[in-house]
């Protein structure tokens, strides 16, 4: 079940040594020492109680924030310095302009990046359809529902063609059930166009039913106190949360996370 | 309402037999109006021509001068303060001060209109600018923006809102500050025609030139709210 800390040859994201303190009224250690890859095409959730750090340790690899001295990221073996074009980031709070249309604010993102139309063109009609939003594709972001909102948000990243996708609870604010269905878009999409993903989240469910591997977190200042292989067939749907085996997988991290 | 209103201005005149020469009656500033409507409106015109362009010049700097404070931190320490000091003055005190400077003409009159509106376009632009989402400004980080390309598709679009609210402050101020000017000094508008009526007694005049400065500041006001709603996403 657990899975040791080996050096993968193909790692897309490569994290060694990154720690964060904050210095601001007073020193916060938000984040020990982390060392972990993860492969090209890999699910990785990173799970861990809320102010963990774990989305200082997402920014870090995106390039928003920078590590403490010592500690080095690298995205598909180049030195995360700044923001790359491979990477694509969602944050939990939807990425939309609220005064362009759906259409248009899927193509926010890749036309500040400098993609020609001629190639966006085709990328946003298909998102379109992908994402079930090919009916809205006028519509303002408030008179779309939040799960329809956040679909368009990913949707703006995925128009960027990242290599690299690095998600903060990007359906955390959304309920149960709409949450459920997005993240089975989300795999479907994933199994699609083949990109390796790290998603932060405080939902072992989540982790769980998603990830091809689990990384749990501590309390602050966070570190990564165990690593959780999930071997549940793919594709997975609801049924899969119906297997014993999710269960126990459920029960195991619950047992890692009480210990803190 | 506003025909109630006429009505009791038209008829108390006659019940309190108020003296013509204090209110006249309604009818009788109608019927002046219209007599006198070559010269209200050749003054209004003057003046409404004061009154864009001293909006149109605050406008103009008070949203640069504003984006200049909010990108540097020399200006936010160093031109804030001296504006906030400023904004203190009674621009009305400024008006004879304006005529010396700039003359008789329009010119001061454009100046004076200018100063009473600038500063509520320069607050509301640094508000609506301070007002970005920070969530939006990462997402432009990540999404590797420019700093130019985050100012105009991000940050004007956010302050928009702000500025159209300025603006609807800025106008009327505008009035006041271009009938100011004319009050202090100046050979024709709509405020050399209200002192004069008021000189020679003219009370019939003198109240058609108000109607003509409110419609004027009515119109004006108009406007702007008919631009503003172009900035639809400011109701939401």
């Amino acid at each position: 079940m657990t899975a040791s800390t080996s050096v993968q040859a193909d790692a897309a994201i490569s994290v060694r040594g990154v720690a964060k303190t904050f210095s601001a009224r007073h020193e916060v250690r938000a984040l020990e020492a982390v060392d972990f890859d993860v492969g090209l095409g890999e699910f990785v959730a990173v799970l861990g109680p809320s102010g963990c750090g774990k989305s200082t340790l997402l920014r870090i690899i995106a390039g928003l924030v920078p590590s403490d001295a010592g500690g080095e990221v690298k995205v598909l073996n180049r030195l995360q310095v700044d923001v790359s074009d491979q990477v694509g980031v969602v944050f939990q709070t939807h990425n939309m302009l609220p005064w362009l249309n759906v259409e248009e604010n899927l193509r926010l993102a890749a036309e500040v990046r400098g993609v020609p139309p001629r190639e966006l063109d085709p990328r946003i009609e298909e998102l379109l359809v992908v994402l079930k939003l090919d009916a809205f594709r006028r519509s303002y972001p408030h008179e779309l529902s939040g799960g329809m909102r956040q679909r368009a948000g990913l949707g703006q990243i995925l128009a960027l063609r990242p290599q690299v996708l690095l998600l903060d609870e990007p359906f955390g604010a959304l309920d149960a059930l709409t949450r459920d269905q997005l993240n089975i878009e989300l795999l479907r999409i994933w199994q699609e166009m083949k990109k390796t993903v790290m998603l932060v989240t405080h939902s072992i469910a989540e982790a769980v039913f998603l990830s091809d591997r689990v990384l749990v977190m501590s309390d602050r200042p966070g570190r990564i106190i165990e690593q959780v292989r999930i071997d549940l067939p793919r594709p997975r749907s609801n049924e899969t949360k119906a297997a014993s085996q999710f269960g126990r997988y459920v029960v195991h991290l619950n047992e890692l996370m009480g210990v803190r | 309402m506003f025909a109630v209103l006429a009505l009791v201005w038209e008829k108390s005149v006659d019940i309190f037999h108020i003296k013509p020469y204090l209110l006249p009656p309604l009818s009788k500033v109608l019927t002046t109006a219209w007599s006198s409507r070559a010269v209200l409106f050749r003054e209004s015109w003057i003046t409404t021509l004061e009154i864009v362009q001293g909006f149109g010049w605050a406008l103009v700097a008070g949203v640069a001068l504003a984006v200049a404070i909010q990108a540097s931190a020399f200006a936010q320490r160093t031109v804030y303060p001296l504006i906030v000091a400023f904004q203190g003055l009674p621009k009305i005190a400024l008006a004879p001060l304006m005529v010396v400077w700039v003359g008789y003409g329009s010119a001061s009159k454009v100046l004076m209109a200018f100063l009473f509106a600038f500063f509520p376009v320069v607050i509301g632009t640094l508000g609506g600018l301070a007002s970005t989402s920070p969530a939006l400004l990462e997402h432009f980080r990540a999404i590797r923006a420019s700093r130019w390309t985050t100012f105009r598709r991000l940050h004007v679009p956010s302050a928009l809102p702000a500025i159209i609210d300025g603006a609807k402050t800025a106008m009327p101020l505008a009035v006041i500050g271009a009938i100011v000017g004319e009050f202090v000094g100046s050979e024709a508008g709509l405020g050399h025609l209200i002192l004069e009526a008021n000189a020679n007694g003219r009370t019939d005049l003198l109240f058609a030139a108000l109607l003509m400065v409110s419609a004027v500041a009515g119109l004006l006001y108009l406007a702007v709210e008919l631009v503003g709603r172009r900035v639809w996403w400011r109701a939401l």
